[in-house]
């Protein structure tokens, strides 16, 4: 029928040769031991009949319409249930099967509504094709028995509702939150006839644990559990695999649609990234699309009080260019400069840095990754020799040790997270490293071994103690040192790691982390046969951010824990593309494939290719170019999809270097808070639109294919080319295809990539050329991309942000699941049920001091600002520190951040403030979404 | 009286349920007041429930029976020289002379009634430990082998080979090894586990060890179900006793085996007497029952080796060992060897414990042993094996009782119980019954138990109703098939059989033409 | 220029204070090295300028390294 079904053979595939000959309906076939019958059944076309089984979930055994016989065995096995054996031979379709599954089904429909013609799954419900497949012609029981009609419908949650009078009772909705989300909020309620899905304890779907992911909808073969745009829309008719744009994650989804309305994305089973996995925001989160609050024609203004002006393209265009090559002329080459995107594709990523570098003739751009990733780009060229994970997600499911870092997965990265969770709860050793007790260390069937709940700012010498412990206890593994690392670097890392100063009981003082726990901490990792470090913005975004990934690093090296499944270092990114705009060339100091720019060779074969030469000297980055700009220096800019004004530290500061600008572009879906301070609006496009590739976390590159036409008329890239173009440098592509080839041709890590491999293979991991054709799975497998690796010394420097009498407190940033970032996205769609406003926490001690409440509101002080919030009493903070989320502009957690930054790239200290809390009354706003 | 006499009165919850405490009170004060000295032993019950509470006073020639004895017989008791051991009209004669347990051959209920259930003195002295001592001197593939060749098969109600379930756990993979004990005794006339558990809880014990060193079980459970606190409290004592005795523990009879024993209690649900809901239960989740495979033998447990076992089987294993396989498998028929320990409950004269060995005839037991019912009337029907298991009309009481004789009429020894039935009966009423009870205990898993269980309560009253017979009979009869064949576990698969034997052989009371079902029962 | 460059002065002693296990003329040459791989011409011309004024705020590796820097090709 339709392109949207997906071949399910029911049970999971089991690892192995194929090795157990079985015959099925007298066809034979191979399958590794342990594989269902059922499975090896489809796999040789038979498809059992089955309504419980579904092959992302292990087999359950209770639709009892799969029954088989097998030759020589009693009785009729369930098919899903049944492994195979070697010779055995298995009828799918005798007489007594037929008419046992037709008496299965006369049950199941003796008990559900006679509605399929006004159902909203009419033509996508597996109940209704299982009574077509087994011949039901008549339900001899009748419809008047006992049954579930009655129940009530919760429509509760925003995206789905949950019709309890369609319930079959499989469990295939308990299971997949159980087994795939691993969040255990579903349950059946009751037994026998009773038995009833149930979230939580007689909760509603919204009151409950549920966390929105959409498994069970998916898992769902009725339309008991159904999303509320089919229920609106009907059926899709067409589907279109694409990208999620949210988290670094980068999950695959079919986007399905009714022409070009979408209606609902489902993630892809075969997506490497998420195999079938999703979270609320990829699976629901995309109203933001169509929100009326989209911008679609461009607008200009003379000055920022002045209303914007509708225009044409080309209007907006030339006057974009005019004005900067007038501040050019005026101001000298250096006075303007540009700001890629994360949220961008790589093609359009590498065309606006190429505009900057070739049409605006500086290397003054930078990108959203330097406010939070950018250490981590220092830290492991440094140490490996490429800034970039080591590992990809499914090496998770080899690893016997998980150390978690500075980053919160179960909301920051949900679709990681669960696959993290299912290698804890197969036994797995986890130790988180945080200063707030996120979820991690203590939910459903996963607890952490260790809970290291360190004051914020001393991660450097908590890692450092850690490795401290594995050097002089002897766990470390010198043969991998000596063969793979510089021996030199590492006798001077030994000689300052086993100093006195970095001891677990030196650093228990200002760390907070008793030195016992540190110590067994370290002894696990070290002692694992596979360690794996996961690590996110709470390590990055100190001041310390550098040291600390390369202290990661030393760490793993020293164990010998990178170059293989199930180990690595590995940073979490933020956004959908920061590892793309990051290996584009968005840096200041570096061109695409992170070549410096001083290096002759590599300016070289741009020059030839762009036929532009190339500044060698690196330009400003973000935060020097508010200096340069509050100096008078730096005069306009160019910014694609970042908002600035939230999103970056001490907002009085942004705000003052914006207004100083004489021209300043912005390129983004909303009129977001950066926007009040522009010149030109160029209207962006939604992932929906774009034609390109995102690259995650683990440098998967995947294709993000438009589910409909741009929206305003124009891609990004073409946006980018056709200012280049009027500022006087020519740039044309007819497609995005040719920019990635173009990406291809000038960086020999991308050398393999293009649209078609990229049809062909699903995906690929860079590095992606004649060595690896296919790409690569794990980084540093034999030897580091720098040859060998580098131990780097990783002194911890407190930072400057102290607390006083007069901010007695430290403030720390995170993020929830429901929303994303800045919300620009998530606050313009139902996720805001969820999380209407951020919310301060506070430890039951710091609030009785201050005499506030839960419910009450605050005020937030810093040295540069203060801010009201809503306060949460809890105690997931160690007392004398407090924690926010930054996704509304109306609290504004960046009004208080400071100047603060990472030494070596500037990313900024977001988690680490100084303030002072007080109680104060409601503020008076509307919220803003 | 110079030395003090020992009076046994059954602390058995049958027993107390029928005043056994306020009678072994009332003996007490009663030789307090006459100045003699009287030690009262409140022991297990002999399993002779209608002259419960049987008291039993020690003599020099034996132990000498009374019952059923009420608090107001006490003081005549003691008038006419009870504590000789004198003649009474509730006087039964010597114990060991009853008739009734004269033709019984008690191997898991040897001690039964017959100690005081906690002393270890009674215990050792009655021939416990033998099993054991013998099973520490042995290999473990001499264990099974032992347990093999006896033909001890499982009691739970499966039948199964207890030495081939044991084999295959000894010889899994596992980081850890279980035994668990299946005492949530959920069938409707059936108590002889928990009578095990009360009155000779150390045979229990005697026998999870002796499993445990067969297959390398470090960790015993057994599973009780909470509606039998006295049998959790004994055995609760019995464990914490053969810890300090050494028979449990990090060195089991100073061994080089470990082995530890708890108790968990179950929390009602029918279901999680099936062994796989139970392992759930047991884990802590609600019992839901698991699709085998894999066999709980391989993964049972949280995923490890696991023996389940009945509390028959358990008990029965440190007779095998201490008597050796082949004086265990010369009792018997066919492959059903050993003994049995039946229930006789309903309504029956005579009801309680028959432990015999397997083969003798249904009708010895209930109309001998049971003697007829306890109205008088004429017995219509039994059912065998609980809930689930089939009527029996008497023109079958000649079914010689053991495992394939009943499989081969449709009908199954199950747990032993037998429940009797007279004249008065609706056997219509008893299908529905089953069906009703199905629904009432199904886990909810599989369809046709959980939507099937319902509609066949449904279609038994249209029957009855009688609209359109035939038709639904036929469809009952679909129905029966599809939850025999297509059902997860035994509750949804044996539902049927207490129906269709209820139909096809007292088709009149669903207001059916005898001949017509006769035919589709053939 | 007059105007004291404070973000560039706390930005260059953080990266000083960052070779804190180095003698001091290694850790001006890792600083040195670091302006030059990181840092804008024009931020380094401007703390420079600053430097040859005295360089009040900058701490002695940081002026070091600004005077390892005017050194270079």
């Amino acid at each position: 029928m339709t392109l949207l079904r997906e071949p399910d053979l029911g049970t999971p595939a089991q690892p192995g040769a194929a090795d157990v000959a079985i015959t099925v309906d007298g066809r034979s076939i191979s399958v590794p031991a342990g594989t269902s019958v059922m499975r090896a059944a489809a796999l040789v076309g038979i498809d059992v009949p089955k309504l419980c089984a579904t092959d992302s979930l292990e087999a359950f055994g209770s639709c009892r319409l799969c029954l088989v016989e097998i030759d020589g065995r009693p009785g009729t096995p369930a098919s899903c249930t049944t492994p195979v054996a070697p010779g055995m031979s298995v009828a799918t379709q005798t007489p007594k099967l037929e008419k046992l599954r037709r008496g299965v089904m006369e049950l199941y429909i003796s008990d559900h509504p006679l509605d399929c013609l006004t159902c909203p799954a009419n033509g996508d419900c597996e109940l209704q094709d299982m009574a077509g497949v087994v011949g039901l012609r008549e339900v001899r029981y009748g419809y008047e028995g006992e049954n579930h009609l009655d129940l009530a419908k919760d429509d509760s949650n925003p995206y789905f509702s949950f019709d309890p009078a369609k319930c079959i009772a499989c469990s295939r909705c308990v299971r997949a939150c159980d087994e795939v989300q691993g969040t255990f909020a579903l349950t059946i309620q009751g037994r026998g006839f009773d038995s009833k899905v149930s979230a939580g304890a007689g909760e509603s779907f919204l009151e409950s644990e549920c966390v929105s992911c959409g498994a069970c909808v998916q898992a769902c073969p009725t339309s008991t559990l159904q999303e509320k745009t089919v229920i609106q829309l009907g059926v899709p008719t067409r589907t279109v695999l694409t990208t999620c744009a949210y988290c670094g994650v980068g999950c695959s989804f079919k986007a399905e649609l009714r022409g070009d309305q979408v209606v609902r994305m489902v993630p892809a089973k075969d997506g490497g990234a998420n195999e079938g996995h999703s979270c609320v925001k990829g699976r629901f989160a995309f109203g933001y699309a169509t929100h009326r609050d989209r911008v679609l024609s461009p607008m200009i203004r003379e000055k920022i009080t002045d209303p914007w002006q509708d225009v044409s393209w080309d209007e907006a265009i030339d006057y974009s260019a005019r004005r900067l090559k007038a501040i050019q002329a005026e101001h000298g080459l250096h006075s303007i400069g540009g700001i890629t995107s994360s949220r961008c594709t790589n093609e359009e990523v590498y065309v606006v840095q190429k505009m900057i570098r070739a049409a605006f003739g500086n290397n003054n751009v930078d990108t959203c990754a330097r406010v939070c990733h950018s250490p981590t780009g220092y830290g492991l060229k440094q140490t490996f020799g490429t800034s970039a994970g080591t590992q990809d997600f499914r090496s998770v499911e080899e690893a016997d040790v998980i150390v978690v870092i500075g980053a919160n997965p179960t909301d920051g990265h949900p679709v990681f997270a669960s696959r993290m969770k299912r290698r804890l709860r197969q036994g797995a050793q986890l130790v988180v490293v945080d200063p707030r007790r996120i979820d991690l260390v203590r939910s459903p069937h996963v607890e952490a071994a260790h809970h290291l709940q360190l004051q914020p700012g001393s991660n450097v010498a908590v890692v450092n103690a850690m490795a401290h412990v594995a050097v002089t206890e002897g766990l470390i593994d010198r043969a991998y040192v000596a063969e793979r690392c510089e021996p030199v670097d590492f006798a001077t890392w030994e000689v300052f790691i086993t100093g006195a100063e970095n001891s677990p009981e030196a650093v228990e003082p200002f760390t907070g982390v008793p030195a016992a726990d540190l110590r067994a901490a370290a002894r696990l990792y070290a002692s694992a046969p596979n360690a794996a470090i996961y690590y996110g913005l709470g390590v990055t975004e100190h001041s310390q951010g550098s040291t600390m990934v390369m202290a990661m690093a030393n760490l793993a090296m020293a164990t010998g824990n990178i170059g293989r499944e199930g180990v690595g270092v590995n940073p979490l990114r933020g956004q959908n593309n920061v590892q793309g705009a990051c290996d584009m060339g968005s840096f200041p100091h570096e061109l695409p494939g992170y070549r410096h720019v001083s290096d002759d060779a590599v300016r070289e074969v741009f020059e030839q290719v762009w036929g532009r030469p190339i500044e060698s000297e690196p330009g400003l980055r973000i935060p020097n170019m508010f200096d340069a700009a509050l100096a008078g220096s730096f005069r306009a800019m160019f910014v694609q999809g970042e908002d600035l004004a939230q999103s970056d530290p001490n907002t009085a500061h942004v705000k003052a270097a914006l207004s100083a600008l004489d021209l300043l572009i912005v390129q983004d879906l909303f009129l977001n808070e950066t926007a009040a301070f522009a010149h030109v609006f160029l209207p962006g496009t939604s992932f929906l639109e774009k034609d390109g590739t995102f690259t995650n976390a683990e440098r998967r590159i995947n294709r993000v294919r438009p589910v409909m036409a741009a929206r305003t008329g124009r891609q990004e890239w073409e946006v980018a080319c056709e200012l280049a173009t009027a500022m006087g440098y020519p740039m044309h592509y007819d497609t995005a295809s040719q920019i990635m080839d173009e990406i291809a041709s000038v960086t020999p890590t991308f050398a393999g990539v293009s649209f078609r491999r990229l049809d062909e293979l699903g995906s690929i991991q860079w590095p992606c050329n004649d060595a690896a054709p296919e790409g690569t799975r794990f980084m540093h497998v034999g030897g580091f991309v720098r040859g060998k690796g580098r131990f780097m010394p990783t002194p911890f420097v407190a930072t400057d942000e102290r607390t006083t009498r007069k901010y007695p407190l430290i403030l720390t940033t995170g993020r929830i699941l429901s929303q994303y970032n800045v919300g620009a996205q998530t606050r313009r769609t139902s996720n805001i049920v969820w999380h209407e406003e951020d919310i301060l926490e506070i430890h039951p001690h710091d609030a009785e001091v201050r005499g506030l409440k839960d419910g009450d509101w605050a005020t937030l002080t810093s040295r540069v600002g203060e801010t009201t919030m809503k306060v949460c009493v809890a105690d997931r903070m160690p007392q004398g520190v407090i924690y926010t989320t930054f996704h509304h502009p109306v609290s504004g957690a960046n009004v208080v951040t400071t100047e603060y930054s990472d030494w070596a790239t500037n990313c900024p200290e977001y988690k680490v403030t100084a303030v002072q809390v007080a109680v104060t009354t409601a503020p008076d706003r509307i919220p803003v979404g | 009286m110079t030395s003090s006499v020992t009076v046994y009165v059954p602390g058995d919850s049958a027993a107390c349920s029928v005043g056994a405490d306020s009678v072994a009170e009332a003996i007490s004060l009663e030789a307090e007041r006459r100045g003699h000295s009287v030690v009262v032993v409140r022991n297990g019950s002999r399993g002779l429930l209608w002259l419960e509470p049987l008291v039993e006073v020690v003599t020099d020639s034996g132990r000498v029976a009374y019952g059923p004895v009420a608090v107001s017989d006490v003081s005549g008791m003691f008038d006419e020289g009870f504590l000789h051991g004198a003649a009474h009209e509730l006087g039964l004669g010597f114990t060991e002379e009853i008739s009734w347990l004269v033709r019984q051959q008690r191997l898991a209920f040897m001690r039964v009634g017959v100690i005081d259930p906690l002393s270890t003195e009674d215990y050792v002295a009655h021939g416990g430990l033998t099993g054991l001592r013998r099973a520490l001197a042995m290999s473990r593939e001499e264990i099974i082998e032992e347990v093999t060749a006896s033909g001890l098969r499982g009691r739970g109600g499966a039948g199964f080979p207890a030495g081939v379930k044991w084999r295959t756990v000894e010889a899994a993979v596992g980081e850890q090894k279980f035994i668990c004990c299946n005492a949530d005794e959920g069938d409707s006339g059936t108590f002889a586990d928990r009578m095990l558990m009360e009155g000779d809880p150390f045979v229990l014990l005697e026998g999870l060890a002796i499993a445990a060193i067969a297959v390398g079980a470090t960790e015993g459970f057994v599973y009780v179900r909470s509606e039998y606190p006295d049998a959790i409290g004994v055995l609760g004592a019995a464990i914490a006793i053969a810890r300090d005795q050494g028979w449990l523990g990090e060195r089991i009879l100073g061994s080089e085996h470990r082995f530890d024993v708890e108790i968990r209690v179950g929390a009602g649900a029918y279901i999680c007497g099936e062994e796989t809901a139970m392992l759930d239960s047991l884990e802590g989740k609600r019992g839901m029952v698991r699709a085998k495979p894999p066999l709980p033998a391989i993964a049972g447990l949280f995923g490890l080796p696991t023996v389940v076992n009945n509390v028959l089987t358990l008990a029965s294993v440190p007779a095998v060992l201490a008597g050796g396989a082949d004086g265990y498998h010369a009792l018997g028929v066919g492959r059903s060897r050993g003994t049995q320990v039946f229930q006789l409950a309903g309504n029956i004269a005579r009801g309680g414990i028959v432990e015999t060995p397997f083969g003798l005839p249904l009708r010895e037991l209930v109309e001998d042993f049971g003697g007829g019912t306890l109205s008088g009337r004429p017995v219509r029907a039994v059912q065998v094996g609980g809930p689930l298991g089939a009527y029996l009309a008497p023109d079958r009481f000649d079914l010689s009782m053991d495992y394939e004789a009943f499989a081969a009429v449709g009908a199954m020894i199950g747990h032993g119980g037998i429940v009797v039935f007279d004249d008065t009966v609706d056997m219509a009423v008893q299908a529905r019954f089953a069906m009703e009870f199905c629904a009432e205990e199904s886990c909810g898993k599989c369809t046709p138990c959980r939507v099937g269980a319902v509609r066949g309560v449904e279609v038994i009253d249209r029957i009855v109703a009688g609209s359109n017979r035939a038709a639904d009979v036929v469809l009952l009869e679909d129905l029966c098939e599809l939850m025999t064949d297509g059902s997860l576990c035994a509750m949804g698969g044996l539902t049927p059989m207490p129906v269709r034997s209820a139909l096809h052989q007292f088709p009149e009371d669903f207001g059916l033409d005898p001949r017509s079902t006769q035919e589709a029962a053939s | 220029m007059n105007r004291e460059p404070t973000s560039l002065i706390r930005m260059v002693n953080q990266i000083a204070a960052n070779f804190v296990n180095l003698p001091d003329d290694e850790a001006a040459g890792q600083v040195a090295n670091h302006l030059a791989m990181f840092w804008a011409p024009s931020m380094r011309t401007e703390l420079a300028v600053w430097a040859e004024g005295g360089g009040p705020g900058l701490d002695s590796v940081s002026i070091l390294a600004l005077a390892r820097l005017a050194t270079r090709p």
